[in-house]
Order: structure tokens, then C-alpha cells, then sequence
């Protein structure tokens, strides 16, 4: 009987000592804006410029870095079950669909009510506040734009003036220009980036648009089976003859690089690679660069837009006090600050600043290149219809399917979503 | 036969040599990186030992990023979730060891097979129901089952091979069944406990998946994590990623050299006496 | 003994809390679709070509790395089956890379494979190579095997380790006995070594196929499934399934066809160790 009662003994000492250590490892929450941002160029802003509304207000901020790749499902997974573990979120525009679906973030009227504000200024570009607003849900504000980014078409003009060729309107004379500045100056003619999923789909989309077809229909049905998409990819495949062997793998930092070391002449490039094109110490393209509109074919062309937005979890638990940080980080003073750092503006005030615009030659181009973007299709199921097209669209680049193949697969593939998701 | 033997002389140290040399470079050149310059990491020709030594990536990596945490993170982590699977386990050992159940024991060992995969998605909601996502708690927790099977294994095998009358002498001088393991058994089986000790740390300080998936903020993150978030969209923080992979892989280090003839034993489950 | 049940009842609620409770959890989610219970998770399973795909791909990754790592190591293993000086340091420092973080493997690969920059491309060029095509993990056709080689790096010295125990663990007698009946050492390998040998090839190559076959971490940082599609092996497939498209039914589908290979596998190695008298 003894034995049991020692028996016993131990273990509930072993189980105390289990339970306390269990909780002497359980994190404490606290009274602090936890802001989840994207590791790289557009976090850096809003680090920046969270630490200065620390100094600023002695509100304690928590920044946490998540790579690209993670960020999504890390916002999802805090989104979905309101673990609250994140007070401001930023993300990628074409994850807004959906993010903020069934009512996962805070709806920020209310917020801008309480502020005393019938809402945000109308000094925000049109098209990158329309980002932040979901249709299916009455059209309500869920977010608003920080990172004001869309697409730029890079081009040397050195090389242009040289062989008497004008800034490319279309496509067509994009082909032209790179055939004959690939073939005079022994680089590359256009470099673009084809990598499965988002660098892929994001360098065709303003191509297809261009060429007059579209991805999805009003009713988000796939309508790749047009000769106009037919059109749009194998152009596509065809300036891969004048871009960099590889070029099928190639990210966002790649094609930088070529520009950078002045061993292309062309490509479709973010804003927050400006700066770069015009640094000594990164560039040996310095002043050669200059920025157009993306050009268009059949169709005006359009930029796909890649805002960075900023978002309240439902969760939050301290939605009030993120939502005096983002609007604070969004207003025209703090927002300049941010644009002196690199960062593109979503402001009209920001892109019309003399001082600023005198020192930024890209924001003429920036700014009617944002105002005129468009998102890529606001769909829930964006990531998986992305991950599928541009699997395809890389496969065609590498000649492992045809053209044809890649549009008849896409046109299936996308479909099936829609249908398994009714 | 002569020339065949003297073929045989020559290559073991050859290969030694060989083998070495491959094995070690890789290790040779992440510590390199970590220490040069980001003008000198990707020189060509390669500079392989001339170069600027600087310490600014650890200093980023320590004060600038939160690797301090993380690694913090990492080492309560596998400390704790090591010594919780070696104590339950351990006491399911000797049952197993003195109760002999063959169903019982292939079932514990198929609990291993699971793709980690296929459970992380329900035991995130199971955590989450808990409140316990983003903790040291919940890694404690996941790494502790994880190794629990391994624990149960191993020990079994090694109190097995002690004839029972060791502790019945020590019950009929007075001692309990818990105290007679504790006072007589374990100090036999202290080699066997060592390795499956070292073993359990090695899993527990390298694991991903989990670590991943289950983090929300620094305060629940460990060094894989944190080194994997190294890699941002646009370009790679090499120095930072070289930096902490030297000081994810030191622990290691120190231990490969210190229980190298007990983990070899560990990694082939028992299977094999190293 | 008395309540033996007791002393395994702590590990028994963690072990069932952590594996069956989520087998079971995967068995519902899966037959979970939009519209109620079906089945229609499974039967997407082999009409969808990227999972396919990516089985096969895991197929060729498991084979591939496995038959690399197992004849390096076995071939290593006997010539090195003898005392030499230096035997322990080799063994040291062959543990190494199985003990270090897969995550910080594929780091340092990541840095000496790297086409433009790393120091394996570097290196040749300098000694007058053109490194133009190698590529590495940078074109389909090289990426699956270089993710390969990253784990034949990791992971022969396991081979070779445990091999080179198995070796030494075999009984003299037989071996002295056949050189005495004059057999050729062909012979005594493929009579004697191999067949002696067995259960432990069976160990070595089961632990390492079942690791294989659920490989993540690596590939992950190595190349994220791509260029293209060509290293998506299934634990990707299922990652990317679940955590981008949010499709857990489906990701715990798939898991369930990895969990049936995993099984037969070893349950066909199992019947080898069995048939082997100790």
C-alpha cells in the first residue's frame, strides 16, 4: 500500500514538473502593436517607420519579418481562427480577395467614424484605395494601400537613342527594339522572369491584356481558349529568343540584376528597383534607364498593380490603437518620409511633391502607371489559380508543352477550381 | 595477392583523406561565408582562404535580428522536450521491458512512420484550440511525441538485456519498484540513456515542419525557422544565413565529437551496435 | 509485474493524443467537400496531373537518392572494413552532416551551387571550364538531380556507418573457412558478406527510404518544387495544397496515399528482417 502512495507521489511530482515547465514556457502577451510585414523592400518602410512612431507616441512595436513564401499562410492561419497574434497585417493585393473574406479583417469605417472621419481622403490614388474594398461584402474598406506598386517598363534609353528607336508603344516594337539592340550590342535584348507561379503570371498578365485577352471572365470562368491568349503566350515564348538562358527560372532579383550589370536592354520591373538603376555602387547602368508605361498591342497597356496593403485582424485585440498606427503610417507627412526611404507612394500629394518629383524622375511614369493599373483578377482562389497558370505559362517558356498545350491544360486546370468550389 | 594488398594499404588513407575532404568542405566554406564580406562572398576566382575576416554578420544576426531568441527558443525547446520523452518514456520502456506486449511495442514504432505532413494540419487546430500556437509549449509538446516512440524503443532494448533479479534484490531490500529503476537500473543503462539523450536533441534542435508551421511571432520561433526567413523575396541574406547556420550547427558540433559511438547506434534505431 | 499498464500510461495519452488523434482527424477532413461527406477528395487523386507528378517525382527521388547513398556507402564501408589509423576521426567527422540541420544543409548547398557565384561553378572557371550549362537547381533538367546530390552528401555516411558496423559485427569463422575451400572473394561477397549481411541492408535502406519518401525541409529551401515543377515531391504537393490553397481535405487525401507507400514499403522490409534467423 505504501509502494502505491510513493507511486503515486511520483508521479504527481513528475506531472507538477511537467506542468511547470510547460508554463514557464508559455509566452506573455502584452500590450504592444505586433505588425507581421513582408521581409524585404516593402517591410522596410513600415519597420522604419514603425520604430519612429515608437520614439513618436511610446507605443511599444513589434515588427515581424516573414519571408514572401510564408507571409500568406501565416496571415491566413492568424485570420482564420482570430488568434489575434498579429494587430496590423500588410499584404499582397491579390491575397485581399481572400483574406478578407468572411469578415476576417476589421471593417475600418466604423474606425474612421469613431475618429471623427467620414472616411479616407480622397488624396489616395483611386485605383489603390478600389484595392482595399471587397465587392462581395457590400464594397466595405478592409485595408488601405501603403506600398503603391505597379508595374514599370525598364528600358536603356542610351541604346534607343542609338539605333533610332522611339520609347516601345506596343509590343510589336518591343520585339523590334530587342531584336536589333540583342543582335548590335551582343546583350540581351529583354529580360523577363518566368518563374513557375507568381513572377510568371505577374510578367504575362499585362502582355495578355494587351493582346486583348483576359484570364478570367465577370463570371470568373477561365477564358483562356481565345486566339487572342494564344497570341499573348506565344509572343511571350518568342521574346524568350532575346532574354537570358534560365530566364524560365528567373525571380524578380534576377532580372534586376541583369539591368543592374547593364547585360539586357528591356523588361517589366518593379518601382522599388528604380532607386537601384541610378546607385554607382549597385548599377553600371547609372542614368542609361528609363521608365514607360507598359506598352500595349491590341488594347491600351495596362500595369498589373502589386499594392502593399495594410489590414486589422478581427482578432486584434487591440484594433483602435493599430488603427491610429496605420492610418498615422498612411497620412501625406509620413508617407513622403516613407517615399524618401524608396518606398512608392499611394498618394497623389506624395507623387505631386516638386521636391520630390525633381529628385524621383520615375514618378511621372510611376504615378500614371499606378493610376491607370490593374489588379490581377480578385478572385478567392487566386494563389491556386496563380500557382497553376504559372506553372504553365514557365512550362511553355521551357518548351516542355506547346503554346497551344499550356492554354488547353490552364483552360482545364482553372476551370476544375471553380468547380470543385462552387 | 601481394600487389592487391598493398592497393588495399594505400586506400584506406586515401579515401580517408577523400572522403574527409568532401565532407568537410561544405561545413569549411558556410563558415567562410559567414565571416566574409559581402564583396568577397561571391568573388570569382572563389577566395578561399585570403580574405577579410569580419564579424558584422553575427552582429546583425544578434543585434539587429532576433536570432538571440531564437536560438533561446531552440535550445529550450529540444532541452525540455528531451528530458520529458526520456522520463515518460523511459518508464514505458521498463513496462514494455518487464511486460513484454509485441502488438503494443510495433504500434509505439509505427507512430514514427506518420508523414509529419499528414498531422501537422490537425494537431495546428488541435494547439490553436489550446491556445497554445506560437509557443515554446507547443513545440515542447510536438517534439516530445515525436520522440517518445524513439525513447521506448531504444531503452526497452537496453533494459531488456538487465536480468530482472538486479531490482528485485534492491524491492526485497525495501526499495520501491520507481526507486529500485532510479537507484539500480538506471545507472546500468546510463550509455543507453546518454545516446537516446543525445538523439532526442539532435531531432528535436533540427526540426522545420513543425517549427514552420506553428510559429506566429519571434517568440515562437527557432533557429531552422529563423534561418529559412532569411530568404526574402528579392535577394538572399547569405551572410546572416551563413552566420546562423554556424551557429545552428556548433551544438551539433560539440556533440558529434562527444558521443559520436552512442549516436551512430541511436540513428539505426537500436538496430545496430555502433 | 504489477500495473505495468500505469508506468505506460503517460506515454500512452501522449502518443495517442499525437498520432491517432490526428489520424483520425485526416480520415474526416478528407472526406469532407463542399457539399457534405464524399468521397470526391479521392477521386480528384488520379485525375490530378501535378499530384501524379509529384509522386512519380518523390519516386525518382527516393530511388535515386537510396541507390546512390546505398552503393557509395556499401563500397566505402568495404574497403574501409579493417583498423587503420585515423578510423575514429573518419568516423567523426562522417557524422557530421547527418547531424546537422537540413535546413542549414541546404543553405550551404544552395551557396556552391549558386550558377553564377557559387564557389562549384567558381572554382571551374577559374580552372578554364565553361560552367555555361551547369545550371544546377536552376534548370529542370538538373534541379531533381542536384536536390539528389545534396542528399547523397548528407546522408552516405549513414550508409556507410551503419554498413561498416554490420560488417564488423559478422562472425570470422565462415569467412576463414571459405578461404580455406579456396572460394574466390567474388564469391565469398556474394555467398557469404551479402546474404549475412542482410538484415542490416534491410534496416539501413528502410530508414533511409522512409525519411526519403517524406522529404521536406531540404527541397523547401533548396528550390521550393521548382524550376517548373521538376522537384514537387508529394510533402510539397501537400504543403502547398494545404497553406496556399487552404484545400485541407485534399492535403490530407494525398497524405493518406504517401501514408499507404510508406506502409507497404516497410512492411515488405519487414517481411525480409523477418525471414533472416537473427
Amino acid at each position: 500500500m505504501q509502494s502505491l502512495l510513493r507511486q503515486v507521489t511520483a508521479w504527481a511530482w513528475l506531472a507538477a514538473c511537467c506542468a511547470g515547465v510547460v508554463g514557464c514556457a508559455r509566452v506573455e502577451g502584452g500590450s504592444r502593436l505586433v505588425v507581421a510585414v513582408n521581409a524585404g523592400v516593402e517591410g522596410d518602410a513600415l519597420k522604419a517607420a514603425a520604430a519612429d512612431y515608437q520614439t513618436l507616441t511610446g507605443a511599444r512595436m513589434e515588427i515581424i519579418e516573414l519571408p514572401y513564401a510564408n507571409l500568406f499562410e501565416k496571415a491566413m492561419l492568424d485570420l482564420d481562427s482570430r488568434t489575434g497574434a498579429y494587430d496590423v497585417i500588410m499584404m499582397d493585393d491579390p491575397w485581399f480577395p481572400r483574406l478578407a473574406s468572411a469578415g476576417k479583417l476589421t471593417a475600418l469605417e466604423p474606425l474612421y467614424r469613431q475618429a471623427g472621419q467620414p472616411g479616407p481622403d480622397d488624396d489616395f490614388v483611386a485605383t489603390s484605395l478600389g484595392l482595399c474594398r471587397d465587392p462581395s461584402q457590400g464594397n466595405r474598406l478592409y485595408a488601405l494601400p501603403y506600398v503603391g506598386n505597379s508595374q514599370l517598363f525598364f528600358y536603356r534609353r542610351d541604346l534607343f537613342e542609338k539605333y533610332g528607336l522611339a520609347a516601345p508603344k506596343t509590343w510589336t516594337e518591343v520585339r523590334e527594339a530587342a531584336r536589333r539592340i540583342g543582335a548590335g550590342e551582343g546583350i540581351y535584348g529583354y529580360v523577363m522572369r518566368a518563374a513557375p507561379g507568381n513572377a510568371s503570371v505577374t510578367d504575362f498578365m499585362p502582355i495578355l491584356w494587351a493582346f486583348g485577352a483576359e484570364l478570367l471572365g465577370p463570371d470568373d470562368a477561365p477564358q483562356l481558349d481565345t486566339p487572342e491568349a494564344a497570341a499573348a503566350l506565344g509572343f511571350m515564348v518568342e521574346m524568350g529568343k532575346w532574354s537570358p538562358p534560365g530566364y524560365v527560372s528567373f525571380n524578380a532579383d534576377e532580372v534586376a540584376a541583369h539591368l543592374l550589370q547593364a547585360t539586357a536592354a528591356m523588361s517589366i520591373n518593379w518601382p522599388a528597383w528604380v532607386l537601384a538603376m541610378d546607385e554607382p555602387t549597385k548599377s553600371k547602368a547609372v542614368g542609361k534607364i528609363a521608365f514607360a508605361p507598359l506598352p500595349g498591342e491590341k488594347r491600351p497597356g495596362q500595369a498589373a498593380m502589386g499594392n502593399w496593403l495594410l489590414a486589422i485582424p478581427a482578432g486584434s485585440r487591440n484594433a483602435g490603437a493599430a488603427f491610429a498606427f496605420v492610418r498615422w503610417a498612411t497620412e501625406p507627412a509620413q508617407m513622403r518620409k516613407a517615399a524618401e526611404r524608396g518606398n512608392p507612394p499611394t498618394r497623389r500629394s506624395v507623387f505631386q511633391d516638386a521636391d520630390l518629383a525633381s529628385r524621383l524622375r520615375a514618378y511621372p511614369v510611376q504615378y500614371q502607371s499606378l493610376s491607370t493599373g490593374r489588379p490581377r483578377p480578385r478572385t478567392v482562389h487566386w494563389n491556386e489559380i496563380e500557382n497553376v497558370f504559372g506553372t504553365l505559362i514557365s512550362q511553355a517558356n521551357a518548351g516542355s508543352v506547346t503554346v497551344a498545350q499550356a492554354l488547353v491544360r490552364a483552360q482545364h486546370e482553372i476551370s476544375e477550381i471553380r468547380r470543385r468550389n462552387p | 595477392m601481394k600487389r592487391q594488398s598493398s592497393l588495399e594499404k594505400f586506400a584506406g588513407p586515401a579515401l580517408l583523406a577523400g572522403v574527409a575532404a568532401l565532407t568537410l568542405f561544405p561545413v569549411y566554406w558556410l563558415v567562410t561565408m559567414s565571416i566574409k564580406q559581402e564583396v568577397d562572398q561571391f568573388a570569382v576566382p572563389p577566395l578561399w582562404i585570403s580574405f577579410r575576416p569580419t564579424l558584422e554578420h553575427y552582429y546583425d544576426i544578434f543585434w539587429v535580428r532576433p536570432f538571440a531568441t531564437y536560438f533561446f527558443n531552440s535550445v529550450v525547446v529540444a532541452g525540455v522536450s528531451t528530458v520529458v520523452a526520456l522520463a515518460i518514456g523511459t518508464l514505458a520502456a521498463y513496462s514494455l521491458a518487464r511486460s513484454p506486449r509485441p502488438g503494443l511495442a510495433f504500434w509505439v514504432l509505427s507512430t514514427r512512420m506518420f508523414p509529419p505532413i499528414v498531422s501537422v494540419i490537425p494537431l495546428l487546430l488541435m494547439l490553436r484550440w489550446a491556445g497554445l500556437l506560437n509557443s515554446r509549449t507547443a513545440l515542447i509538446i510536438l517534439y516530445t511525441g515525436f520522440n517518445l516512440p524513439f525513447v521506448i524503443w531504444m531503452m526497452r532494448g537496453f533494459f531488456a538485456e538487465i536480468p530482472p533479479d538486479l531490482e528485485e534484490a534492491a524491492m526485497m531490500d525495501g526499495e520501491t519498484r520507481l526507486g529500485a529503476l532510479w537507484k539500480v537500473l538506471l545507472p546500468v543503462v546510463k550509455p543507453g540513456l546518454a545516446a537516446t539523450a543525445a538523439f532526442c536533441l539532435v531531432i528535436a534542435w533540427n526540426e522545420f515542419l513543425f517549427a514552420l508551421i506553428m510559429s506566429q511571432t519571434d517568440a515562437g520561433t527557432t533557429l531552422p525557422v529563423g534561418i529559412a526567413g532569411r530568404v526574402t523575396q528579392y535577394e538572399i541574406k547569405w551572410g546572416a544565413m551563413s552566420a546562423a547556420g554556424v551557429v545552428a550547427m556548433l551544438p551539433v558540433f560539440l556533440f558529434a565529437s562527444a558521443m559520436q559511438k552512442h549516436l551512430v547506434r541511436g540513428l539505426s534505431l537500436g538496430a545496430v551496435k555502433g | 509485474m504489477r500495473r505495468a499498464w500505469l508506468w505506460f500510461a503517460p506515454a500512452m495519452v501522449v502518443l495517442v493524443a499525437l498520432s491517432v488523434y490526428p489520424f483520425l482527424y485526416a480520415v474526416d477532413i478528407s472526406l469532407r467537400t463542399p457539399s457534405g461527406y464524399g468521397l470526391s477528395n479521392f477521386t480528384r487523386l488520379p485525375t490530378d496531373q501535378f499530384f501524379l507528378v509529384s509522386l512519380w517525382q518523390t519516386l525518382v527521388y527516393t530511388a535515386g537518392a537510396l541507390a546512390l547513398e546505398f552503393t557509395l556507402g556499401f563500397v566505402l564501408a568495404m574497403l574501409v572494413n579493417r583498423e587503420f589509423r585515423g578510423r575514429q576521426v573518419l568516423r567523426s567527422i562522417l557524422l557530421i552532416p547527418m547531424l546537422l540541420p537540413p535546413v542549414v544543409v541546404a543553405v550551404i548547398w544552395r551557396l556552391i551551387l549558386n550558377p553564377e557565384f557559387g564557389v562549384l561553378n567558381g572554382t571551374l572557371r577559374t580552372l578554364g571550364f565553361d560552367t555555361k550549362g551547369l545550371t544546377w537547381l536552376g534548370a529542370e533538367r538538373s534541379a531533381m538531380f542536384s536536390v539528389i546530390l545534396v542528399d547523397v552528401w548528407q546522408w552516405t555516411p549513414f550508409m556507410f556507418l551503419l554498413l561498416l558496423a554490420g560488417l564488423q559485427g559478422l562472425p570470422v569463422e565462415p569467412f576463414e573457412a571459405a578461404v580455406v575451400d579456396g572460394a574466390s572473394r567474388w564469391q565469398i561477397f556474394r555467398r557469404l558478406t551479402l546474404p549475412m549481411l542482410k538484415p542490416v541492408i534491410a534496416i539501413a535502406v528502410l530508414l533511409r527510404g522512409m525519411d526519403l519518401l517524406r522529404v521536406f525541409d531540404q527541397i523547401f529551401i533548396l528550390t521550393q518544387g521548382g524550376p517548373g515543377f521538376a522537384t514537387e515531391t508529394v510533402t510539397l504537393y501537400i504543403y502547398r495544397t494545404a497553406f496556399r490553397y487552404w484545400n485541407f481535405g485534399y492535403a490530407a487525401a494525398m497524405s493518406f496515399v504517401l501514408l499507404v507507400a510508406i506502409t507497404v514499403i516497410t512492411r515488405s522490409f519487414l517481411r525480409i528482417l523477418r525471414q533472416q534467423p537473427a
